[in-house]
Parts: structure tokens; C-alpha cells; sequence
């Protein structure tokens, strides 16, 4: 993505720091720039702080040290509710939020605190059913919902009151490969409409292959923050966590082992099938 | 809004008098504490029962729990004082209040000091069946859980703009919902995820169970639960002969 020289930051986190009133210190000095637009991976063994480093974006934790721009403005001192208009959160388990009598409701209730007429909470509530191919199920309970089904309808009670930005704490877990897909499109078409978006995951196939920007995180710092590539392939700050490298990259380095030097054109799953077609094309026309 | 203060019911290892007694002599005192409450309806001899509790309290070095507990009450004495102040007098809304504190101080000090697998030993020991026991030791294990599921959904509920406190008694009830039903759900969920976890690791197939430690009743205990035969003998006498008791225990306000 080009971005202007002097493009200030979406968000803006300087020395944020935050202790949990048991002591455990989560965030430690975490000085981080997100701008309009851009899709983040936040990666990590489980407690590095990245599901405490999402919380302090809407305001459900304050940080005992440092302080938060959104939009060039502290947040320090806006409500939850205030925040929640610009920063949604769909949490891993769908069901710590669905409650409603009916799909439908449940988007109601969401956009109900939003102060909008009657008619265009009704109107915003058929256009999300549709989007999220929910209209199926409008007047079903949400509790009779699949496991997909039901992450679907949290995310699109959150993506209904249309924030700036939005986060998903590991969008993936749990989801067949259909499901993946959707979910794909759905981050692709939010995209296009200038949406910054950040995902905790610990899917590192996923990562690599659709995140440009990766965050990686141990111990409430962030240690490594660039390209996605750049970072994963990276074998040193991998054994820093709990991940363990991508596919590809494993396969490249296996290829070096084998003394093959085309290991630099490979990036993607398609650069792999390539090279391993030419591969197999040249041995089999030497026979 | 934290709902930190379900935190208040999670016990914490430590060395204290109160951690090192039996749990049957601090069950004994949470029943003692609960029936001394339910007694009487003046301020002040609950006042009295209330303050008896805190030397228990600092000895048992859960101070700063034990105040989360009582702050976390603030919406039910609120709702105390309105309806005892506009039915019946506010005198009778502080005796409530007092009431609340003991009951509920009473039984803090119990979870917060009692190790739920020594609560489930203590139960067998009372010739309760082992499988009771265990559930009730069980409920009592995941009161912290509960505790940190209910900040968990709070916390997915408010990032869709709902907010705790809003104006009404009905909205404010009525607005409880987007956090109890979640949670129910969640609750029963966890009970039958629990219950097949136990059955497929072959829970109750054999009766004559051994245990790796067992409890015993120790001197202190007893010193223990002679203190509250004697406060329970008092206060039921206190009780019964309240008429003929000095004029100033009957004190109330004048509203």
C-alpha cells in the first residue's frame, strides 16, 4: 500500500503499559502506529498480551501508563460506548454475546444504541442478513445456530454498526474451510471500504498467505513488527514464540538443504506448485 | 463496571488462623453468623454482630477481599434502602443493609478461607455421599470461572454499545438480560461438558473410596466452635429476652 509521507497514524499507542490489579504486568511500553486501511495480524504465544493490547483500543481496559490516539485524539477518557462506535471487537466465543430471541434481534439490539430512526435500524438489519446470507435464519433462535453460523452473527452484530475499525480475536478457530473463505471475502470486502482491520490469530498459513503486516508479541512487548513475510520466515523471532514457521517456509529451507537455489522466488502457494511443476517438467523431459 | 467483585468468593492460599481451621467449624460459623442475622431487625445489635465479625476478618488476612465483596453490593442496597424507605421506614432499610453485610461477609470469609477439596472432605467426613460432595465442591471450583466468564461477556457486550447503568428500574432490570443469558447458557453448557469429562473417566464406579489425605478436628477448632455455641447461645438470648433488654439497643432513627 503507498502511503503519503505525512499520513498520521489511525491509531497511535506511545508507551503503553498495563499491570492487572493481581500484579501480572500484560503490556509493557508497547509503541505501535496503525494507519487507515491496513490489515494487522497481532501474533504471539498465549499471555503475550494480545487480546490485553486489543482491549485498551475500545476502552474495556484503561492503560496504567502511556496514552492512545485514535484519529489524532487521546482516548484515555472516552467512554466504552463512545470507543465502541469506532472500534468493534468480535470476540472468539460467539456465544458470550448472543442473547436475542431471534437472529434478527440480535442485530437490532446492536444497532440500537447507535441512536438511528426505527426505519434504518430496520433497513441496516435486512442489508446485514443478506451480506452475512443470515436472512435464512432471521427469526431462529441464535443459541440453534451452528458453531459458524453463530461466529458469523456475532461478527455481523459488530460489522452492522459500521466502525472505523475493526478487530477479531481468532476469526479462524473452529471454522471449516467454507467458512474461512467467507470470512476471507468478508475482511477483503472491508477492505475496499477503507476499514482498518487487525486479527489476533494464531494461524500462521493464514497469516502468511493474507496479511501484509504482522505484529509479534512475547511477554507484553512487541518484538517484531513488519512485513508478514519478513517476520514469519524469520527463524530467530519464531522460536521467540509458540509458532513454528509456515509451510512454504519450511519447504524452501528444506530445498536449501538440498542444495536448490530458486529458494528466493518462493512466497506463495502458487510460486510452490510452480516450482515444483517446472521441477517435475525438467527432470521428466531429461528422461 | 467490573464484576471484579465475584472475585471476592475465590479462595487464596495462605497462612492465616482462619485459613488453618477445619471447614467444618467455618461452615459452622457462616450458619452461626447467618442465623444471628435473620434474628433481629434493629440497627444495632446487627451492628454488633457486623463489627464481631471484623477481627475474624483481619485475622484471616482477606481484608481487601472482603471489602470488594461488600462494594460489589452497592446495586442491591441501593435497591434495599429505596423500597424499605418508601414501604416500611429507613431504619428498617439500614437493619436490611446490616442484615446483607453479615450474610454475605459471613459467607465470603468461608469461600475466600475454605479449599474446596478440603469443603468436599469435610462433607464426606459429615456422612454426605461422595458423588454430592464432589458436586458441591465442584460448584464451589468454578465460582472464579463463572466470574471471569461474566466479565468476558460484559466486556463482548459493551464493544456492541451496550452500557450497565441506564435509567429505570425496569430498563435497569431489563438490561441485565444481554449478561444472564449468555451466562446461564454458558453455565448449563459447561455442566454437561463436566458431567461426560466425569462419566468417561468412569466417575462413581466404585464406592469404597480411599482417600490421599484426610481432615481431622484440632484444638483450635474446637476452641473454635465453642466461641460460636457461646455467641449463638447469647444472641439467641439476647433474642428471647429483648423486651427486658436496656432501651438502647432499640434504638432507631426518627424517619
Amino acid at each position: 500500500m503507498i502511503r503519503m509521507a505525512r499520513e498520521i497514524p489511525l491509531i497511535m499507542m506511545k508507551e503503553i503499559g498495563y499491570t492487572y490489579p493481581n500484579g501480572t504486568r500484560a503490556l509493557k511500553n508497547i509503541n505501535l502506529n496503525i494507519f487507515t486501511g491496513e490489515l494487522i495480524g497481532i501474533m504471539g504465544r498465549n499471555g503475550a498480551g494480545k487480546t490485553s493490547l486489543i482491549r485498551t483500543l475500545n476502552g474495556l481496559i484503561r492503560p496504567t501508563s502511556g496514552n492512545i490516539y485514535i484519529k489524532n485524539e487521546n482516548i484515555n477518557s472516552k467512554s466504552i460506548a463512545t470507543l465502541s462506535k469506532i472500534v468493534g471487537i468480535i470476540f472468539q466465543n460467539p456465544f458470550h454475546q448472543l442473547f436475542a430471541n431471534s437472529v434478527e434481534e440480535e442485530i437490532n439490539f446492536s444497532l440500537r444504541s447507535l441512536n438511528l430512526s426505527k426505519e434504518e435500524i430496520q433497513k441496516r438489519t435486512d442489508q446485514t442478513l443478506l451480506e452475512f446470507d443470515l436472512e435464512k435464519y432471521r427469526k431462529r433462535s441464535p443459541l440453534n445456530l451452528s458453531g459458524g453460523e453463530s461466529k458469523k452473527l456475532a461478527a455481523a452484530s459488530i460489522i452492522c454498526r459500521d466502525p472505523q475499525i475493526l478487530i477479531f480475536d481468532e476469526p479462524t478457530l473452529g471454522q471449516d474451510a467454507k467458512e474461512i473463505e467467507f470470512f476471507i471475502n468478508l475482511i477483503n470486502n472491508e477492505r475496499k471500504k477503507r476499514k482498518t482491520i487487525i486479527l489476533i490469530t494464531h494461524n500462521i498459513e493464514f497469516a502468511y498467505e493474507y496479511i501484509p503486516r504482522t505484529i509479534l508479541m512475547t511477554e507484553g512487548q512487541i518484538i517484531a513488527d513488519g512485513s508478514t513475510k519478513e517476520v514469519l520466515n524469520n527463524e530467530f523471532l519464531i522460536g521467540q514464540t509458540s509458532l513454528i514457521l509456515p509451510q512454504i517456509c519450511q519447504f524452501y529451507l528444506a530445498l536449501q538443504e538440498l542444495g536448490l537455489q530458486e529458494i528466493n522466488k518462493i512466497s506463495s502457494k502458487n510460486d510452490m506448485t510452480d516450482y515444483l511443476r517446472n521441477l517435475i517438467k525438467n527432470k521428466s523431459s531429461k528422461i | 463496571m467490573s464484576l471484579e467483585f465475584l472475585n471476592a468468593f475465590k479462595f487464596m492460599k495462605k497462612k492465616s488462623f482462619l485459613h488453618n481451621l477445619d471447614p467444618r467449624a467455618k461452615l459452622l460459623f457462616s450458619i452461626v453468623y447467618t442465623i444471628s442475622a435473620l434474628l433481629f431487625t434493629q440497627i444495632l445489635p446487627l451492628f454488633f454482630i457486623f463489627l464481631s465479625l471484623i477481627p475474624l476478618i483481619l485475622l484471616g488476612k482477606i481484608f481487601r477481599q472482603w471489602v470488594k465483596s461488600i462494594r460489589g453490593l452497592s446495586f442491591l442496597v441501593l435497591f434495599i434502602i429505596i423500597l424499605n424507605t418508601l414501604f416500611i421506614s429507613l431504619s428498617f432499610a439500614l437493619a436490611m443493609i446490616l442484615r446483607i453485610y453479615i450474610m454475605v461477609s459471613a459467607f465470603s470469609i468461608f469461600f475466600l478461607t475454605v479449599d474446596p477439596n478440603d469443603l468436599a472432605l469435610s462433607l464426606i467426613s459429615m456422612k454426605l455421599p461422595y458423588e454430592f460432595a464432589f458436586s458441591f465442591s465442584l460448584a464451589f471450583r468454578f465460582v472464579p470461572t463463572i466470574a471471569t466468564e461474566a466479565q468476558n461477556i460484559l466486556d463482548a457486550q459493551q464493544s456492541r454499545g451496550y452500557e450497565m447503568q441506564k435509567k429505570g428500574l425496569i430498563n435497569q432490570i431489563k438490561n441485565l438480560f444481554p449478561l444472564l443469558i449468555p451466562l446461564i447458557i454458558s453455565s448449563i453448557k459447561r455442566a454437561f461438558n463436566v458431567a461426560e469429562a466425569l462419566e468417561s473417566r468412569a466417575f462413581g464406579s466404585r464406592k469404597d473410596r480411599t482417600y490421599y489425605y484426610t481432615i481431622k478436628y484440632s484444638f483450635k477448632d474446637f476452641v473454635f466452635t465453642l466461641y460460636l455455641l457461646v455467641f449463638l447461645v447469647f444472641v439467641i438470648f439476647i433474642r428471647v429476652q429483648f423486651n427486658s433488654m436496656p432501651d438502647f439497643l432499640m434504638w432507631s432513627l426518627p424517619v
